[in-house]
């Protein structure tokens, strides 16, 4: 159980305030609701780049990093195709340094052109070193439009091609600020040995004058149901073909959603699931095969995924992996089965409660989601899965219609 | 409104509390350490035994180490993960230099069903052929994957020519390593480095003590006679050498020299080098590399432990065209910090981080298990931390600019790019 406060200030913004008497270190957790899936088409990887912008200088403060350093503390963040995170860990008795950093950055950013040249250059290398530098680096680049067709999902958060970083401009930077970095697009967790009435006093003192705008209204381009099977061979100089069969799935607030992670984990999670034993175990089929969920807000992907052994074709693995498909459509699930992945669901959880900062983040994501106490119901939820959801949820999912499939053949040097 | 443009007041970290686990004598030379305070349900237990991947040649310690869950006589692999997932277990594997580790994640009421599962899995392997010809299917994919990384190529090489006086810690792996079951040779690695090979136990969670005591009945059995000697006194020759990779757009970049093992008087006061020079996001390797030339996305550097020696390595991957201004920066940086004394203000900062995250590696009873492992495992106390502490704050730029002079000779170093 993750004990909480929530307040809001007048300007908009969101405030959790989460009590650890235990630790002596604070963390503040800032979610943008804004990711990649807020971007246009033609300026795709943006929410990303500005990411790293956000670390460049703000309105009154030249450097970011170093008065949080010199508090004693570190930061980072993140960007997803649905939000953007950002973390600071400190000593306790220094969290007002992180409390300044934050909304003088929430205020507005320092826009000098030298950050934007040299940010714009780290994230072509970013990109050179995931992406186009590793065997099998690109096959999301590749996979997320076969995928998806409308949907904003169709790029990476890395953005579809360095161009689109290339030659974005300071004004498009200020644009995307004006429109997303705001108290009312704002989450703001801080946790640690701090009482709810000092939280109230350093917020509202240092979020308190930020001037409120209106929370953009996103209207996305819905993806149409997908009603034909699709599929996508590449060439790659890799070592060995690989495989990557995607599945859409249901968004990340319906109940749905949390069958579907159970059944992605009964199909390839450990070394005792389905695929697993059967592909790669008896078959001999593969090297490696994993099955997982992306995890997106909106309607995301079930992924199965893995590596051939030498002179299996596609078609050979293709015509063993549908028959344990249908399994889990036909049959209902055993209860030793469905109690195991339950159990594993069960120890994660107690795992994640134990960081401050793995709180602090939960917290503000599922307030994103509606309310921060979904966190503390989410074991609940997954524990309450029956067999026949199981059952049904796997027939709205393993259908030839409602899959594309993604295979890199490997080709010599 | 708040006066925006003056960071508050920020005080430093002084005072740590440093808890010591709870220890138990397995054997006279092996350890269980124990930390009980534990405020949910969680266990993690570690298993250490004398089989890192310079215990053996090529990648016999590798395969041995993927092997180790891999069936008895009466258990496929598939059935022993099927009791421990159901359980709700987890299990970690990782092996290092000069040792490997099984680790149980779990919740307390499981550790000892879940144990007794592993101990019986590692005492009866039975090396099957099916799973043994699966493993090594496993591990040449792989390791085909990861020649093509030049990340990976550099940082085998780095080894094999650091240690290139010793032919065990030099050793990497082949292609044809995975081309043939030794099933001879993994065995007797196995009764050597496993069932004899136990070197220590840590434990977090909040059982009973006599479940301490039967996890120490339980996995006692394979305690090493004796205390585990490692090499040490390695000779390398400093000198720069490319390995050729078509088709990439970075090159991996991996540079280094020995120093000294975590006993030695200078180690602290290096890590303040250290942190200064590549160690943290503000360092001078990231502001130069990364936040003024944009030549990468991320360089650093790291003082690598061992149990006779330390030594010290800078890593980044870069654009290709700009391999030789990067090094040509990094010679820069050396040069700086040995001809100009750091700023008190710049001295300030890192002392303040560094104490900062001193706090953190120390937050709660995972934290500080690893914290005292990290310490034990070289025969030193938790009084190096209280050192540490005293160090750091009273460290000057004088002796920052010697330290430099000393170990950070731009021609003392290795120098191996990938790509």
């Amino acid at each position: 159980m993750i004990a909480f406060n929530r307040f809001k200030l007048e300007n908009g913004l969101t405030v959790l305030h989460h009590f650890d008497s235990t630790t002596p270190m604070a963390v503040i957790n800032t979610l943008y609701d804004v990711g990649a899936r807020d971007e246009s088409e033609e300026k795709t990887g943006f929410a990303h780049l500005f990411e790293h912008l956000m670390f460049g200088g703000s309105v009154n403060i030249p450097d970011f990093d170093s008065p949080l350093q010199r508090a004693g503390g570190e930061s980072n963040a993140f960007t997803s195709n649905d939000i953007t995170n950002y973390y600071n860990v400190l000593p306790i008795q220094n969290i007002e340094t992180a409390l300044w950093l934050e909304s003088d950055r929430m205020l507005s950013l320092a826009f000098t052109p030298k950050s934007l040249e040299v940010q714009r250059n780290v994230v072509i290398e970013e990109f050179k070193q995931r992406y186009l530098n590793q065997p099998y680096g690109d096959v999301w680049l590749e996979l997320r439009p076969l995928a998806y067709h409308k949907h904003p999902y169709k790029w990476a958060t890395i953005g579809k091609n360095i161009q689109h970083i290339e030659e974005a401009t300071m004004d498009d930077v200020k644009a995307f600020f004006k429109a997303h970095y705001h108290p009312a697009n704002a989450i703001l967790c801080i946790a640690g040995n701090i009482s709810l009435e000092e939280t109230k006093r350093l917020v509202d003192k240092w979020y308190g004058d930020i001037p409120a705008s209106l929370k953009p209204e996103r209207m996305l381009p819905k993806e149409p149901v997908q009603t034909e099977y699709r599929e996508l061979t590449i060439e790659r100089k890799v070592p060995n073909d690989a495989f990557y069969y995607s599945f859409k799935m249901p968004e990340r607030k319906s109940f749905e959603y949390y069958v579907t992670d159970i059944i992605s984990d009964a199909l390839g999670r450990e070394k005792s699931s389905r695929l697993y034993s059967k592909l790669k175990k008896d078959l001999k089929l593969v090297t490696s095969i994993n099955a997982y969920i992306t995890g997106s807000l909106d309607e995301g992907l079930l992924i199965i995924d893995g590596k051939l052994s030498n002179d299996v074709t596609f078609e050979e693995l293709d015509k063993a992996i549908w028959p344990l498909l249908e399994d889990i459509k036909k049959e209902l699930m055993s209860e030793a089965e469905t109690s195991k992945l339950l159990n594993k669901i069960r120890t994660v959880k107690e795992f994640q409660e134990q960081g401050l900062l793995n709180r602090a983040m939960n917290l503000s994501l599922y307030e994103l989601l509606g309310d921060a106490n979904g966190v503390n119901e989410e074991n609940n939820l997954y524990q309450s899965i029956t067999a026949e959801q199981i059952k049904t949820v796997a027939n709205q999912l393993f259908k030839k219609e409602n899959t594309s499939l993604l295979r890199v053949k490997s080709i010599k040097e | 409104m708040s006066v925006r443009t003056k960071q508050p007041e920020t005080k430093q970290v002084d005072h740590i509390s440093f808890v010591k686990p709870h220890i138990f004598d397995v054997t006279q030379d092996v350890k269980l350490l124990w930390v009980k305070e534990v405020p949910n349900e969680t266990v993690r237990l570690d298993l250490f035994f004398d089989a890192g991947i310079t215990r053996g040649n090529k990648s016999l310690p590798a395969i041995v180490h993927s092997l180790l869950l891999s069936g008895t006589k009466e258990l496929s692999s598939v059935e022993i993960h099927e009791q421990i997932d159901s359980l709700g277990g987890f299990l970690d594997t990782d092996i290092s230099f000069e040792t490997a580790v099984v680790s149980i994640y779990c919740l307390r009421e499981h550790v000892r069903q879940i144990s007794n599962i592993v101990a019986n899995a590692i005492q009866n392997l039975a090396f099957r052929e099916n799973e043994v010809e699966d493993v090594l299917r496993s591990m040449r994919q792989q390791f085909a994957v990861n020649q093509q990384k030049v990340k990976y190529v550099a940082q085998q090489q780095f080894r094999k020519h650091l240690f290139a006086s010793n032919a065990d810690y030099a050793t990497i792996s082949e292609e044809s390593d995975y081309d043939e079951a030794s099933v001879l040779a993994y065995k007797k690695y196995w009764k050597q480095h496993y069932l004899e090979g136990l070197t220590r136990i840590t434990l977090v969670g909040d059982l009973e003590v006599d479940e301490v005591d039967a996890l120490i009945d339980l996995f006692g059995k394979w305690a090493v006679d004796g205390k585990v000697q490692h090499a040490g006194g390695f000779k390398f020759q400093a000198q720069r050498i490319n390995f050729p990779k078509e088709d990439t757009v970075q090159c991996a970049l991996r540079m280094g020299r020995f120093l000294f093992p975590k006993s030695h008087p200078d180690y602290i006061d290096f890590q303040v080098l250290n942190t200064i020079l590549g160690d943290y996001f503000g360092s001078r390797l990231m502001s130069n590399i990364r936040e003024d030339k944009g030549y990468t996305y991320g360089i650093g550097s790291g003082m690598m432990d061992m149990n006779q020696t330390g030594y010290f390595v800078i890593v980044t991957e870069v654009g290709k065209e700009v391999l030789d201004l990067t090094l040509h920066e990094i010679k820069f940086e050396l040069e700086r910090l040995q001809n100009e004394l750091v700023s008190d203000d710049e001295l300030d900062l890192v002392k303040n981080y560094m104490l900062g995250q001193l706090l953190k590696s120390a937050d709660g009873p995972y934290a500080m298990l690893d914290m005292y492992n990290s310490v034990d495992m070289y025969d030193l106390t938790l009084a190096f931390y209280d050192e540490a502490i005293q160090k750091i704050k009273r460290i000057s730029p004088a002796r920052i600019q010697e330290l430099a002079k000393q170990y950070l000779n731009f021609e003392d170093f290795l120098i191996i790019t990938a790509g």
